[in-house]
């Protein structure tokens, strides 16, 4: 592997794509769409007029990002899903591998063209986020974060694409693996974790504290029958039958993905200062926080809930719990680290199969796979 | 580093250590297909090395061995003095290979495409530079040096696919089937750039069907047949044949020269307008015959061996 053997392949690709494809009208008809959509958003956060909603940017901003995200693992499998098993099919792959391109450096310099092309796209939203900037309340650290976490994510379906690609003869089954692949990460990860969610739904005893007994004089007012139902309660501890989905047991199984991950990595923002409060409210009518309404922060609180351990019960009226030996909420913790580790783990696993499966010579040939 | 390898099967010539090819007791299958079962072939540099074989062989197979594609089952390789498993890149930086079908990179231009394959053998940009407008003067595509690739014709696409395999000044040149779809006199063109890389003290090892250009080309042809190396020899080495082999006779009255040999019980076909071809066992077959023609009166124009001495050595040692 040497820097120059795989900028010599990545140029090759770039190259060898661009030439190849309709990139202008690809890119152009990108930009529209994100363009678009930016503007219904901003347009549905109450028009370019009315101002009732502060911190707008915080809102286009979030949306416009997982918009993207969205609409970027449409794109980029597809740039890469043929790269190995397209080269073989024409016949342009045996003879790379006889010259000193070592496998590694055939291996990541497609992988730099396929992801240097998603990071074009990337771009490209470049210049809505620089609105959504403007539109006030979005920090720089966030937009720095969700770039970076972007680009790794669009990596990892490059990666993984360019590994089906290797391990795959035929680039119409790879082309529609990686696609399932994105499936299985976006859509699968849902799936998984609303089925095993409900696997985990347990019954649990919550004992609650001791009711006092009435007075006398009221249980002498009493029904008998409730009396007696009274008196065989009060005054000692209630056990009652309760059920919990226990989803700080399954909540990893929404880590890897990738909308995950994108929402909890953002930065939180930090709540308004009460003084920022009792000036906004001064001027009498409602305005709406757009924090409120952050849809990166709202997914990214959602997934950290999902991970807490189940509280100790809430008092309700007169029951207080009796053996609560935790502080009273457990803490929100952070599900993206793991979600992210994930992804680069496997984006590193594929590039290492896809590196493999391109060094030669060859001792297992896959079925129906021809070296030359 | 010594190697001693057996390097003297049939006869071939020593090859020096560290040079040329040497293959002995090559095996490769593919699952239940054995597509070599046991060949030698040695090249030695400054030699052509003709491997020829029916379809099926194991050529192809046997050429992506040596060219570092394909680990064999079993067998002694050396290419260039290395070993293709073991050390593979210093093999490909010496050694130069062309398969039978191969893809070209149908946006480049034709100077693109030999700079890029000079840039992955690591020439460096000078070097590279020069080399590429080289070996495009070399395979005569200076003047389409500019035009995409795929508007080639098929020829040009055939010689810019050989400059690839040459842009390293290989020692050891692998080649399977070159001249195919060539036309006449790109493969005359062929088989003196072949030569000339020999005369130079490359190694090139050519797989065709195409037996009388290799007659012209090779100096030593090995005969592979359903996996085995069944015979290896220097071309002007090569084995009497025992098979009768066609002969072509023309006469100023074809009627009398098939009456005359359908007398003497020769076995020959029906008359075309080329002549009648008779199956003769040798030389001396074919002299008494012309003595027995002339004797009674048959005015013959010519008598001349079908195909050459090689394809009779081919007919004889593959089935």
């Amino acid at each position: 592997m040497s820097p120059h053997g795989i900028t010599t392949v990545a140029k090759q690709e770039f190259r060898l794509r661009i030439r190849a494809g309709r990139w202008r009208w690809l890119l152009g008809i990108w930009f529209a769409i994100l363009l678009l959509f930016t503007s219904l958003l901003r347009a549905a956060l109450g028009g370019f007029t009315r101002d009732d909603i502060v911190d707008k940017g915080i809102v286009i901003y979030g949306g416009l990002m997982l918009f993207v995200l969205g609409l970027a693992l449409l794109v980029v499998p597809a740039l890469a899903a043929q790269s190995v098993n397209g080269d073989r099919e024409r016949g342009t792959l045996a003879t790379l591998q006889v010259t000193r391109l070592s496998a590694a450096d055939i291996c990541l310099g497609k992988f730099a063209a396929a992801w240097g092309t998603a990071l074009v796209f990337l771009a490209l939203s470049l210049p809505l986020v620089g609105y959504a900037v403007t539109q006030k309340g979005v920090p720089v650290g966030r937009v720095v974060v969700v770039t970076v976490v972007l680009a790794l994510l669009l990596g990892t379906v490059c990666a993984v694409s360019l590994a089906l690609s290797a391990l795959l003869s035929r680039t119409t089954t790879s082309g529609v693996l990686a696609y399932l692949a994105v499936f299985a990460l976006t859509i699968g990860t849902l799936i998984c974790f609303a089925l095993t969610t409900a696997i985990t739904t347990e019954k649990y005893t919550e004992t609650y504290g001791a009711q006092p007994c009435p007075d006398t004089s009221q249980l002498a007012k009493m029904d008998p029958i409730l009396r007696a139902q009274i008196l065989g309660t009060c005054g000692r501890p209630t056990p009652m039958q309760e059920s919990r989905a226990r989803t700080d047991r399954t909540w990893w199984l929404l880590a890897p993905n990738p909308f995950v991950i994108l929402a909890d990595a953002a930065p939180q923002l930090s709540p308004l200062s009460a003084e920022e409060k009792r000036r906004r409210a001064n001027g009498g009518d409602y305005v709406q926080d757009a924090r409120d309404l952050d849809p990166l922060g709202g997914i990214g609180r959602a997934v950290r809930d999902l991970r807490k351990p189940p509280a100790r019960n809430v008092a309700s009226f007169s029951y207080t719990p009796l053996t609560d030996t935790r502080s009273a909420a457990p803490k929100r913790r952070p599900v993206w680290p793991y979600g992210l580790s994930f992804d680069v783990l496997l984006a590193t696993l594929a590039l290492w199969l896809t590196t493999r499966r391109l060094s030669t010579p060859t001792r297992n040939l896959p079925k129906g796979q021809r070296v030359a | 580093m010594a190697l001693r390898l057996p390097t003297t099967l049939y006869g071939a010539p020593m090859t020096e250590a560290g040079t040329g090819v040497v293959a002995s007791g090559v095996r490769r299958s593919f699952g239940a297909v054995e597509a070599v079962r046991g060949i030698d072939l040695t090249a030695a540099p400054g030699e052509v090395t003709a491997l020829v074989g029916p379809n099926g062989a194991g050529k192809t197979t046997l050429l992506l061995v040596l060219a570092t594609l394909l680990v064999p089952d079993a067998g002694q390789v050396r290419v260039a003095g290395f070993d293709p498993v073991r050390e593979p890149d210093a093999v490909r930086a010496r050694m130069g290979w062309s398969p039978d079908v191969f893809g070209l990179y149908d946006n480049l231009t034709a100077r693109e495409y030999v700079q890029f394959f000079a840039d992955a053998y690591r020439l460096g940009a000078a070097k590279a530079r020069a080399r590429t407008q080289e070996l495009l003067e070399l395979a005569r595509l200076t003047e389409f040096a500019g035009r995409p690739v795929h508007l080639l014709s098929r020829g040009q696409k055939q010689r810019l696919g050989l400059t690839r395999a040459l842009v390293h000044e290989p020692q050891v040149l692998l080649l399977d089937e070159p001249a195919s779809g060539l036309d006449p006199r790109s493969r005359v063109e062929l088989r003196q750039l072949l030569r000339s890389l020999a005369a130079g003290g490359t190694a090139v090892v050519v797989s065709s069907h195409l037996l009388g250009d290799l007659e012209e080309l090779a100096d030593r042809v090995v005969f592979v047949d359903r996996g085995i190396t069944v015979g290896e020899h220097r071309l002007d080495q090569l084995p009497e044949g025992t098979v009768a082999r066609p002969w072509r006779l023309r006469a100023l009255d074809p009627d009398a020269l098939v009456a005359a040999l359908t007398r003497n019980g020769y076995d020959h076909d029906a008359p075309t307008p080329a002549g009648v071809d008779v199956r003769l066992a040798n030389d001396e077959a074919a002299a008494a015959l012309l003595t027995g023609l002339v004797r009674d009166g048959v005015p013959v124009v010519s008598c001349q061996p079908l195909g050459g001495a090689l394809e009779a050595a081919y007919l004889e040692l593959t089935q």
